[in-house]
């Protein structure tokens, strides 16, 4: 009875995280007559694919998705290559100012976004790289850094130091012993920053709205908003591009979730 | 260490600095014309909008939180109890996570559409008529509130469901056998135990709404007439929309204070409370 009554209940939460998304599928599943039917039906009768078939030939979607892939690939790097050598200076030297340092980094985590759009906005145009590529992974970079540091530091600091040491002794140097002994056992931290941070590129609305303007720079979340405000509501295909969009954070996650988990969880409690 | 540290300066601390200083002139399009020292302050305090929008803001802080945090505890709860299927229900159920603000807003944007959506059929089938919920400015902000929980939920329930885990299930165990009902059993050991946590997961979602753009900008872009204008969505379209770019800096110079003295609480939790 009790275990009757939990499922019931798990069944019923999980029907409200997916039957929004199911409805934004079967929308596009539909033909233009049938988005239009009303009462609504759920199963598309017949099925179509011509929603996807518009919105992938048309050459503007496939660009933003490329747009998207592509500054988060790059933000992944700069992310990861500053953060984790960042990291691992916090935690294994000791300088003056050290904790100071690593305290006023992660301070800057509690600036808001819409706090310093503006500046960011005269900050691109002053330095003549709005509507590129290159501010975006500058700014995205810049927000993912500090939470990502703190995050490597924490797993640097669980690598025992006497590895390094025998690394040093065994003639590496300093950055033979990070390269080659420490970044490695530090894989799963990595592999959970680079995902949390293509995720938070690619589901970005705000910085990539007002950092660029062109429609070769546009990024899949601006692409989508654009959408309906171009050419009117057309649901079955905007639905269509919706599911596109939705398709590889989807698929990261349900293939990697455990790392998005412990991600998350350490980003929010250590950081 | 440098690299860190200029990236961050030039791309966090000096925009916030910058955003400082711009909130001190009178400006013109993206053109300072006047320095009027605190001026923009002081009109901040006497535009009743800008009161009508931090108020709206609080509603939606509050309003979501209200939602999100029972909803998130009762989900952990159920997910944490050892019945087969768990990681399927716990996969499913935190989906909602990786959909971000825009998506959210459109697939709910065409969920609650008057004239086709199954939500207004549901409605109709319960009595309530055809009712549009988000042209009626009364019930537009409890809409959003309500979308808005569907989007930031997953949150809540991973880091509580993580803290549910790490209590020993001996305890829960021992004190069943000492006939305690389960309610007692919630509320003077669950509850207690996980306190830290929810303080935590408050403390970021209060953040999350209280900045939140993009899905009220989506949605209702601040409609119908106002109802709906949060304070970070009138920072936001001060600037973009209107381009009343020193107001807008000084909206968003309240937001940043309002978003420090919320981090330092979170500080404060973090290093006072023991983590479980």
């Amino acid at each position: 009875m009790r275990r009757l009554a939990i499922y019931l209940g798990l069944v019923c939460v999980a029907a409200v995280a997916v039957l929004p998304i199911l409805w934004g599928l079967s929308t596009a599943l539909k033909t233009k007559g049938e988005v239009v039917t009303y009462p609504p039906r759920w199963i598309p009768n017949p099925p179509t694919l011509q929603n996807f078939a518009v919105v992938l030939q048309e050459p503007a979607m496939p660009r933003h998705l490329g747009n998207s892939l592509l500054v988060g690939l790059c933000t992944i790097v700069v992310t990861l290559v500053v953060a984790a050598h960042a990291g691992y200076a916090l935690a294994r030297f000791s300088f003056p100012g050290r904790q100071a340092l690593a305290f006023g980094i992660l301070a800057t985590a509690m600036i808001p976004g819409i706090s310093i759009l503006v500046p960011l906005y005269y900050l691109a145009a002053k330095a003549k790289i709005y509507d590129t590529y290159g501010i975006l992974v500058a700014v995205y970079s810049a927000w993912q850094v500090p939470t990502t540091m703190w995050l490597m530091r924490g797993f640097f600091e669980a690598v025992p130091r006497e590895l390094d040491d025998s690394a040093l002794i065994d003639g590496c140097s300093r950055w033979g012993a990070f390269y080659r002994v420490i970044l490695p056992l530090s894989q799963p931290g990595l592999a959970a920053a680079a995902l949390l941070t293509f995720i938070f590129v690619w589901n970005d609305f705000l910085i990539a709205f007002t950092l660029t303007v062109s429609d070769s720079r546009r990024m899949i979340a601006v692409g989508l908003y654009q959408f309906v405000s171009q050419y009117g509501i057309e649901w079955g295909s905007l639905m269509a591009a919706v599911i596109l969009a939705l398709l590889p954070v989807m698929g990261l996650f349900l293939l990697l979730q455990r790392r998005f988990i412990s991600g998350l969880t350490a980003g929010a409690m250590k950081g | 260490m440098l690299p860190a540290v200029l990236l961050i300066a030039g791309v966090s601390v000096y925009p916030i600095a910058s955003a400082a200083y711009i909130s001190l002139f009178q400006t013109r399009y993206l053109e300072r014309v006047a320095f009027i020292g605190m001026g923009n302050y002081r009109r901040l305090l006497s535009d009743p909008a800008a009161w009508h929008n931090l108020s709206l803001s609080l509603v939606y802080v509050f309003g979501s939180l209200a939602v999100v945090l029972p909803f998130g505890i009762g989900v952990a709860m159920l997910l944490n109890q050892p019945v087969r299927l768990r990681a399927f229900f716990r996969t499913v159920i935190i989906l909602p996570w990786v959909v971000s603000q825009t998506i959210v807003a459109l697939l709910w944007g065409w969920l609650l559409n008057p004239d086709f959506g199954p939500a207004i059929y549901l409605a109709q089938i319960l009595g309530f008529g055809k009712i549009s919920l988000l042209s009626n400015p009364r019930a537009a902000l409890a809409t959003l509130i309500g979308v808005n929980a569907w989007g930031s939920y997953p949150i809540a329930v991973i880091l509580i469901l993580a803290a549910l885990q790490t209590i020993p299930a001996e305890l829960r165990d021992a004190s069943r056998v000492d006939g305690v009902s389960a309610w007692q059993n919630f509320a003077n050991i669950t509850l207690p135990l996980i306190r830290p946590t929810l303080l935590v997961v408050i403390i970021l979602l209060t953040l999350l709404y209280f900045n939140m753009v993009t899905l009220v900008f989506i949605l209702t872009g601040g409609g119908p007439v106002a109802a709906t204008e949060v304070l970070s969505l009138r920072t936001f379209n001060e600037a973009f929309q209107f381009w009343q770019v020193g107001y807008s800096a000084t909206l968003g110079i309240v937001i940043f204070v309002f978003n420090v003295v919320f981090s330092l609480l979170y500080i404060r939790v973090l290093r006072q409370e023991p983590l479980y």
